[in-house]
Protein backbone atom coordinates (compact mmCIF):
# COMPACT_ATOMS: atom_id res chain seq x y z
CA UNK A 1 0.00 0.00 0.00
CA UNK A 2 1.45 3.43 -0.90
CA UNK A 3 2.54 5.62 2.01
CA UNK A 4 -0.02 8.34 1.20
CA UNK A 5 -2.86 5.84 1.30
CA UNK A 6 -1.64 4.51 4.67
CA UNK A 7 -1.59 8.06 6.10
CA UNK A 8 -5.08 8.73 4.72
CA UNK A 9 -6.38 5.48 6.16
CA UNK A 10 -4.79 6.30 9.54
CA UNK A 11 -6.34 9.76 9.55
CA UNK A 12 -9.70 8.25 8.66
CA UNK A 13 -9.50 5.77 11.57
CA UNK A 14 -8.52 8.58 13.98
CA UNK A 15 -11.41 10.73 12.69
CA UNK A 16 -13.88 7.88 13.17
CA UNK A 17 -12.64 7.28 16.76
CA UNK A 18 -12.90 11.02 17.57
CA UNK A 19 -16.37 11.07 16.01
CA UNK A 20 -17.54 8.13 18.08
CA UNK A 21 -16.18 9.66 21.29
CA UNK A 22 -17.83 13.01 20.50
CA UNK A 23 -21.09 11.31 19.60
CA UNK A 24 -21.20 9.49 22.95
CA UNK A 25 -20.38 12.76 24.69
CA UNK A 26 -23.19 14.53 22.87
CA UNK A 27 -25.57 11.71 23.75
CA UNK A 28 -24.59 11.99 27.43
CA UNK A 29 -25.05 15.75 27.38
CA UNK A 30 -28.48 15.51 25.70
CA UNK A 31 -29.56 12.92 28.28
CA UNK A 32 -28.27 15.10 31.09
CA UNK A 33 -30.12 18.13 29.74
CA UNK A 34 -33.33 16.11 29.46
CA UNK A 35 -32.95 14.95 33.08
CA UNK A 36 -32.36 18.53 34.20
CA UNK A 37 -35.47 19.66 32.31
CA UNK A 38 -37.57 16.93 33.91
CA UNK A 39 -36.23 17.77 37.39
CA UNK A 40 -36.88 21.45 36.73
CA UNK A 41 -40.43 20.74 35.57
CA UNK A 42 -41.02 18.55 38.64
CA UNK A 43 -39.66 21.20 41.01
CA UNK A 44 -41.72 23.91 39.31
CA UNK A 45 -44.82 21.73 39.53
CA UNK A 46 -44.25 21.06 43.24
CA UNK A 47 -43.82 24.76 43.99
CA UNK A 48 -46.69 26.05 41.86
CA UNK A 49 -49.11 23.23 42.56
CA UNK A 50 -48.53 22.95 46.27
CA UNK A 51 -51.77 22.24 48.14
CA UNK A 52 -53.45 25.47 49.17
CA UNK A 53 -54.63 25.78 52.74
CA UNK A 54 -56.35 28.75 54.32
CA UNK A 55 -57.48 29.49 57.86
CA UNK A 56 -61.14 29.18 56.85
CA UNK A 57 -60.80 25.67 55.38
CA UNK A 58 -63.66 23.31 56.26
CA UNK A 59 -63.73 19.75 54.96
CA UNK A 60 -66.71 19.31 52.65
CA UNK A 61 -67.90 16.86 50.01
CA UNK A 62 -66.69 18.53 46.82
CA UNK A 63 -67.96 17.40 43.43
CA UNK A 64 -65.00 16.95 41.11
CA UNK A 65 -65.74 16.14 37.47
CA UNK A 66 -63.39 13.52 36.03
CA UNK A 67 -63.76 11.29 32.97
CA UNK A 68 -66.42 8.60 33.33
CA UNK A 69 -65.63 6.57 30.23
CA UNK A 70 -64.14 7.65 26.92
CA UNK A 71 -66.62 10.37 26.10
CA UNK A 72 -68.11 12.03 29.16
CA UNK A 73 -67.31 13.51 32.55
CA UNK A 74 -69.22 12.81 35.77
CA UNK A 75 -68.94 14.07 39.36
CA UNK A 76 -67.07 12.20 42.05
CA UNK A 77 -67.66 13.31 45.64
CA UNK A 78 -64.37 13.94 47.41
CA UNK A 79 -63.98 15.11 51.02
CA UNK A 80 -61.84 18.21 50.58
CA UNK A 81 -60.77 21.07 52.86
CA UNK A 82 -62.28 24.07 51.10
CA UNK A 83 -61.72 27.75 51.84
CA UNK A 84 -64.54 30.22 52.43
CA UNK A 85 -62.69 32.58 50.08
CA UNK A 86 -64.07 31.83 46.57
CA UNK A 87 -60.74 32.46 44.82
CA UNK A 88 -58.81 30.10 47.10
CA UNK A 89 -61.67 27.62 46.97
CA UNK A 90 -61.47 27.56 43.16
CA UNK A 91 -57.70 27.04 43.28
CA UNK A 92 -58.16 24.15 45.73
CA UNK A 93 -60.77 22.55 43.47
CA UNK A 94 -58.64 22.90 40.33
CA UNK A 95 -55.62 21.53 42.20
CA UNK A 96 -57.62 18.46 43.21
CA UNK A 97 -58.96 18.04 39.66
CA UNK A 98 -55.44 18.12 38.22
CA UNK A 99 -53.47 16.20 40.82
CA UNK A 100 -55.73 13.50 42.23
CA UNK A 101 -57.87 11.73 39.61
CA UNK A 102 -59.08 8.42 41.13
CA UNK A 103 -57.40 6.48 38.28
CA UNK A 104 -55.07 7.58 35.47
CA UNK A 105 -57.84 6.81 32.97
CA UNK A 106 -60.09 9.39 34.60
CA UNK A 107 -57.65 12.24 34.03
CA UNK A 108 -59.05 15.02 31.86
CA UNK A 109 -56.22 17.52 32.28
CA UNK A 110 -52.50 16.93 31.61
CA UNK A 111 -50.65 16.04 34.82
CA UNK A 112 -48.12 18.86 34.47
CA UNK A 113 -50.83 21.53 34.36
CA UNK A 114 -50.68 24.15 37.09
CA UNK A 115 -53.01 27.03 37.91
CA UNK A 116 -50.84 30.13 37.54
CA UNK A 117 -53.52 32.60 38.51
CA UNK A 118 -57.18 32.75 39.41
CA UNK A 119 -59.34 35.85 39.66
CA UNK A 120 -63.03 36.57 40.11
CA UNK A 121 -64.49 39.81 38.75
CA UNK A 122 -67.38 41.56 40.53
CA UNK A 123 -69.87 40.33 37.87
CA UNK A 124 -69.09 36.68 38.70
CA UNK A 125 -66.66 36.13 35.82
CA UNK A 126 -63.93 33.68 36.82
CA UNK A 127 -60.59 33.97 35.03
CA UNK A 128 -58.45 30.85 35.25
CA UNK A 129 -54.88 31.15 34.03
CA UNK A 130 -53.24 27.78 33.38
CA UNK A 131 -49.67 26.85 32.54
CA UNK A 132 -48.67 25.95 28.96
CA UNK A 133 -49.02 22.24 29.75
CA UNK A 134 -52.82 22.49 29.59
CA UNK A 135 -52.49 23.31 25.90
CA UNK A 136 -49.21 21.74 24.84
CA UNK A 137 -49.80 18.33 26.48
CA UNK A 138 -53.52 18.09 25.70
CA UNK A 139 -54.40 15.36 23.16
CA UNK A 140 -55.79 17.21 20.14
CA UNK A 141 -59.45 16.60 19.32
CA UNK A 142 -62.88 18.18 19.85
CA UNK A 143 -63.90 15.39 22.25
CA UNK A 144 -60.80 15.46 24.48
CA UNK A 145 -60.65 19.25 24.56
CA UNK A 146 -64.37 19.56 25.33
CA UNK A 147 -64.04 17.01 28.16
CA UNK A 148 -61.15 18.98 29.65
CA UNK A 149 -63.09 22.25 29.62
CA UNK A 150 -66.26 20.51 30.85
CA UNK A 151 -64.37 19.05 33.81
CA UNK A 152 -63.00 22.49 34.75
CA UNK A 153 -66.27 24.37 34.20
CA UNK A 154 -68.54 21.84 35.91
CA UNK A 155 -66.21 21.42 38.89
CA UNK A 156 -66.21 25.19 39.47
CA UNK A 157 -69.94 25.55 38.76
CA UNK A 158 -70.92 22.79 41.21
CA UNK A 159 -68.85 24.04 44.12
CA UNK A 160 -68.87 27.82 43.73
CA UNK A 161 -72.42 28.95 42.96
CA UNK A 162 -71.54 32.65 42.76
CA UNK A 163 -69.64 32.15 39.47
CA UNK A 164 -71.52 32.99 36.28
CA UNK A 165 -68.98 32.52 33.53
CA UNK A 166 -65.45 31.33 32.97
CA UNK A 167 -62.58 32.59 30.86
CA UNK A 168 -59.58 30.33 30.32
CA UNK A 169 -56.13 31.83 29.72
CA UNK A 170 -52.91 29.98 28.92
CA UNK A 171 -49.79 31.46 30.50
CA UNK A 172 -51.51 34.80 30.97
CA UNK A 173 -52.65 35.07 27.37
CA UNK A 174 -55.90 34.59 25.52
CA UNK A 175 -55.33 31.80 22.98
CA UNK A 176 -57.32 30.85 19.91
CA UNK A 177 -57.86 27.20 20.78
CA UNK A 178 -57.05 24.75 23.56
CA UNK A 179 -55.23 22.21 21.38
CA UNK A 180 -56.31 23.07 17.84
CA UNK A 181 -60.08 22.69 18.04
CA UNK A 182 -61.92 24.13 21.02
CA UNK A 183 -62.42 27.90 20.93
CA UNK A 184 -60.97 29.63 23.98
CA UNK A 185 -61.51 33.21 22.80
CA UNK A 186 -64.95 33.38 24.40
CA UNK A 187 -66.48 32.64 27.80
CA UNK A 188 -68.08 29.50 29.18
CA UNK A 189 -71.41 29.93 30.96
CA UNK A 190 -71.59 28.76 34.58
CA UNK A 191 -74.65 28.70 36.83
CA UNK A 192 -77.00 30.32 34.30
CA UNK A 193 -79.33 32.70 36.12
CA UNK A 194 -82.67 31.12 36.90
CA UNK A 195 -85.75 32.70 35.31
CA UNK A 196 -87.27 35.49 37.38
CA UNK A 197 -89.78 34.28 39.94
CA UNK A 198 -93.40 35.19 39.24
CA UNK A 199 -94.52 38.30 41.13
CA UNK A 200 -95.90 37.54 44.58
CA UNK A 201 -99.53 38.51 44.82
CA UNK A 202 -100.83 39.73 48.10
CA UNK A 203 -104.39 40.04 49.33
CA UNK A 204 -103.42 43.21 51.11
CA UNK A 205 -103.50 46.40 49.06
CA UNK A 206 -100.17 48.11 48.63
CA UNK A 207 -99.72 51.13 50.84
CA UNK B 1 -81.17 12.37 -7.16
CA UNK B 2 -81.20 15.94 -5.94
CA UNK B 3 -81.23 18.84 -8.37
CA UNK B 4 -77.84 20.40 -8.98
CA UNK B 5 -79.28 23.73 -7.82
CA UNK B 6 -79.24 22.44 -4.22
CA UNK B 7 -76.93 23.70 -1.53
CA UNK B 8 -73.20 23.65 -1.97
CA UNK B 9 -71.50 21.42 0.56
CA UNK B 10 -68.21 22.82 1.78
CA UNK B 11 -66.08 19.97 3.16
CA UNK B 12 -63.35 21.22 5.47
CA UNK B 13 -60.53 18.75 6.18
CA UNK B 14 -59.20 20.16 9.45
CA UNK B 15 -55.58 21.16 10.12
CA UNK B 16 -52.92 20.72 7.38
CA UNK B 17 -49.38 21.88 6.70
CA UNK B 18 -47.39 22.34 9.91
CA UNK B 19 -50.56 21.74 11.96
CA UNK B 20 -50.78 17.94 12.06
CA UNK B 21 -53.76 17.80 14.43
CA UNK B 22 -54.13 14.58 16.43
CA UNK B 23 -51.27 12.12 16.08
CA UNK B 24 -51.34 8.34 15.99
CA UNK B 25 -48.55 5.87 15.29
CA UNK B 26 -46.98 7.11 12.05
CA UNK B 27 -50.18 8.86 11.05
CA UNK B 28 -51.47 12.40 11.43
CA UNK B 29 -55.04 13.66 11.54
CA UNK B 30 -54.37 16.19 8.75
CA UNK B 31 -53.64 13.37 6.26
CA UNK B 32 -56.47 11.08 7.35
CA UNK B 33 -59.13 13.80 7.18
CA UNK B 34 -57.98 14.77 3.70
CA UNK B 35 -58.48 11.18 2.53
CA UNK B 36 -61.87 11.00 4.28
CA UNK B 37 -62.90 14.31 2.66
CA UNK B 38 -61.92 13.13 -0.83
CA UNK B 39 -63.86 9.91 -0.38
CA UNK B 40 -66.91 11.69 1.07
CA UNK B 41 -66.76 14.20 -1.79
CA UNK B 42 -67.04 11.43 -4.40
CA UNK B 43 -69.99 9.92 -2.51
CA UNK B 44 -71.80 13.25 -2.18
CA UNK B 45 -71.18 14.23 -5.83
CA UNK B 46 -72.53 10.86 -6.93
CA UNK B 47 -75.76 11.84 -5.21
CA UNK B 48 -75.98 15.12 -7.09
CA UNK B 49 -74.46 17.56 -4.60
CA UNK B 50 -72.02 20.26 -5.59
CA UNK B 51 -69.04 19.85 -3.25
CA UNK B 52 -66.07 22.13 -2.67
CA UNK B 53 -63.18 21.58 -0.26
CA UNK B 54 -61.36 24.17 1.80
CA UNK B 55 -58.12 22.36 1.02
CA UNK B 56 -57.18 19.51 -1.31
CA UNK B 57 -53.50 19.27 -0.45
CA UNK B 58 -51.22 19.62 2.57
CA UNK B 59 -51.87 23.34 2.96
CA UNK B 60 -53.29 24.92 6.10
CA UNK B 61 -55.71 27.77 5.31
CA UNK B 62 -56.47 29.89 8.37
CA UNK B 63 -59.83 29.55 10.08
CA UNK B 64 -60.80 32.89 8.57
CA UNK B 65 -59.76 31.82 5.05
CA UNK B 66 -61.84 28.66 5.39
CA UNK B 67 -64.82 30.66 6.64
CA UNK B 68 -64.41 33.25 3.89
CA UNK B 69 -64.44 30.51 1.28
CA UNK B 70 -67.64 28.98 2.69
CA UNK B 71 -69.30 32.36 3.17
CA UNK B 72 -68.56 33.23 -0.47
CA UNK B 73 -71.33 30.81 -1.50
CA UNK B 74 -74.86 32.02 -1.05
CA UNK B 75 -76.33 28.65 -0.20
CA UNK B 76 -73.69 26.55 1.51
CA UNK B 77 -73.60 23.89 4.21
CA UNK B 78 -70.26 23.68 6.00
CA UNK B 79 -68.96 20.35 7.30
CA UNK B 80 -65.62 20.36 9.11
CA UNK B 81 -63.98 16.91 9.26
CA UNK B 82 -61.85 15.76 12.22
CA UNK B 83 -60.32 12.65 13.77
CA UNK B 84 -60.13 12.49 17.57
CA UNK B 85 -57.25 11.41 19.80
CA UNK B 86 -59.72 9.70 22.12
CA UNK B 87 -63.23 8.26 22.24
CA UNK B 88 -64.84 4.89 21.58
CA UNK B 89 -63.16 3.35 18.51
CA UNK B 90 -65.27 3.40 15.35
CA UNK B 91 -67.79 5.96 16.60
CA UNK B 92 -68.48 9.32 14.96
CA UNK B 93 -69.82 12.49 16.56
CA UNK B 94 -71.43 15.61 15.11
CA UNK B 95 -71.10 18.99 16.80
CA UNK B 96 -72.71 22.36 16.30
CA UNK B 97 -71.39 25.67 17.62
CA UNK B 98 -72.03 26.81 21.18
CA UNK B 99 -71.72 30.46 22.12
CA UNK B 100 -71.84 31.80 25.66
CA UNK B 101 -74.85 33.96 26.44
CA UNK B 102 -74.24 37.45 25.00
CA UNK B 103 -73.17 40.04 27.57
CA UNK B 104 -75.46 42.61 25.93
CA UNK B 105 -78.63 42.27 23.82
CA UNK B 106 -77.68 41.55 20.20
CA UNK B 107 -77.73 44.57 17.93
CA UNK B 108 -77.99 44.81 14.16
CA UNK B 109 -74.24 44.42 13.74
CA UNK B 110 -72.99 40.83 13.62
CA UNK B 111 -69.28 40.50 14.32
CA UNK B 112 -67.12 38.21 12.19
CA UNK B 113 -66.09 36.36 15.34
CA UNK B 114 -69.71 35.42 16.03
CA UNK B 115 -71.06 35.22 12.48
CA UNK B 116 -72.41 31.73 13.21
CA UNK B 117 -74.61 32.94 16.07
CA UNK B 118 -77.80 33.56 13.96
CA UNK B 119 -77.46 30.07 12.45
CA UNK B 120 -76.90 28.14 15.67
CA UNK B 121 -80.40 26.67 15.84
CA UNK B 122 -80.35 25.50 12.20
CA UNK B 123 -76.84 24.09 12.65
CA UNK B 124 -77.97 22.19 15.74
CA UNK B 125 -80.91 20.67 13.86
CA UNK B 126 -78.60 19.62 11.02
CA UNK B 127 -76.06 18.18 13.50
CA UNK B 128 -78.83 16.16 15.15
CA UNK B 129 -79.94 14.77 11.77
CA UNK B 130 -76.35 13.86 10.88
CA UNK B 131 -75.82 12.29 14.32
CA UNK B 132 -79.00 10.22 13.86
CA UNK B 133 -77.53 8.83 10.64
CA UNK B 134 -74.17 8.19 12.33
CA UNK B 135 -75.91 6.25 15.09
CA UNK B 136 -77.16 3.82 12.43
CA UNK B 137 -74.03 3.71 10.27
CA UNK B 138 -71.39 3.58 13.01
CA UNK B 139 -72.30 1.30 15.92
CA UNK B 140 -71.92 2.85 19.34
CA UNK B 141 -72.22 6.44 18.12
CA UNK B 142 -74.54 8.62 20.21
CA UNK B 143 -78.01 9.41 18.89
CA UNK B 144 -77.86 13.16 19.57
CA UNK B 145 -75.31 15.78 18.62
CA UNK B 146 -73.57 18.08 21.06
CA UNK B 147 -73.02 21.83 21.04
CA UNK B 148 -69.48 22.90 21.86
CA UNK B 149 -67.41 25.94 20.87
CA UNK B 150 -65.58 24.52 17.85
CA UNK B 151 -63.24 27.19 16.49
CA UNK B 152 -63.74 26.15 12.85
CA UNK B 153 -67.49 26.91 13.00
CA UNK B 154 -67.44 30.33 14.66
CA UNK B 155 -67.48 32.56 11.59
CA UNK B 156 -69.58 30.53 9.16
CA UNK B 157 -72.71 32.33 7.90
CA UNK B 158 -74.88 29.29 7.31
CA UNK B 159 -75.60 25.83 8.71
CA UNK B 160 -72.27 24.46 9.96
CA UNK B 161 -71.28 21.26 11.73
CA UNK B 162 -68.09 19.53 12.77
CA UNK B 163 -67.78 15.78 12.46
CA UNK B 164 -65.18 13.82 14.44
CA UNK B 165 -64.27 10.14 14.06
CA UNK B 166 -62.68 8.19 16.93
CA UNK B 167 -59.89 7.60 17.12
CA UNK B 168 -56.46 8.07 15.64
CA UNK B 169 -54.82 6.20 18.53
CA UNK B 170 -56.81 2.99 18.11
CA UNK B 171 -57.92 2.70 14.48
CA UNK B 172 -55.62 1.99 11.55
CA UNK B 173 -55.29 4.72 8.90
CA UNK B 174 -57.01 2.40 6.40
CA UNK B 175 -59.97 1.85 8.73
CA UNK B 176 -60.29 5.58 9.30
CA UNK B 177 -60.02 6.40 5.61
CA UNK B 178 -62.59 3.71 4.79
CA UNK B 179 -65.11 5.61 6.90
CA UNK B 180 -65.20 8.32 4.19
CA UNK B 181 -67.84 6.64 2.05
CA UNK B 182 -70.35 5.73 4.82
CA UNK B 183 -69.69 9.14 6.32
CA UNK B 184 -70.51 10.83 3.00
CA UNK B 185 -73.68 8.72 2.65
CA UNK B 186 -74.80 9.59 6.19
CA UNK B 187 -74.20 13.30 5.60
CA UNK B 188 -76.05 13.15 2.26
CA UNK B 189 -79.11 11.51 3.85
CA UNK B 190 -79.12 14.02 6.69
CA UNK B 191 -78.85 16.99 4.34
CA UNK B 192 -81.71 15.60 2.27
CA UNK B 193 -83.87 15.38 5.43
CA UNK B 194 -82.72 18.87 6.41
CA UNK B 195 -83.84 20.26 3.05
CA UNK B 196 -87.11 18.36 3.11
CA UNK B 197 -87.81 20.03 6.44
CA UNK B 198 -87.50 23.31 4.54
CA UNK B 199 -84.30 24.35 6.24
CA UNK B 200 -82.24 25.11 3.14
Amino acid sequence: MPRGAKIALGLLVVAVIIGLISFRGIQRRVKHLAELQTADEKARHEILAAPITTSSDVTQAAKIYWAAGPDRVAPVEVPLPLSANPVERCRQLLHELTVNPPTPGQRTIPADTTVMGFYILPDGTAIADFSDALSSEMPSGILSEAMAVDSIAQTLESNVPTLHRLKILIHGQEVDTLAGNLDLTGFFDLNPPSPPAPPVTSAKPAR
Amino acid sequence: MLPSAGPIIVLDPAHGGTDAGARGEAVAEKDVVLQIARSARVTLERQGYHVVMTRNDDSNPSYDDRAAMANGYRDAIFVSLHVASTGTPGTVRAYSMLFAAPAAPPGAFVSWAEAQRPYVAASHRLADLIQGEFAQAFAGSPSHSESVPVRALRSITGPAVAVETSSISTETPDALTASGEPLGNAIARAIMAFRQAGEK
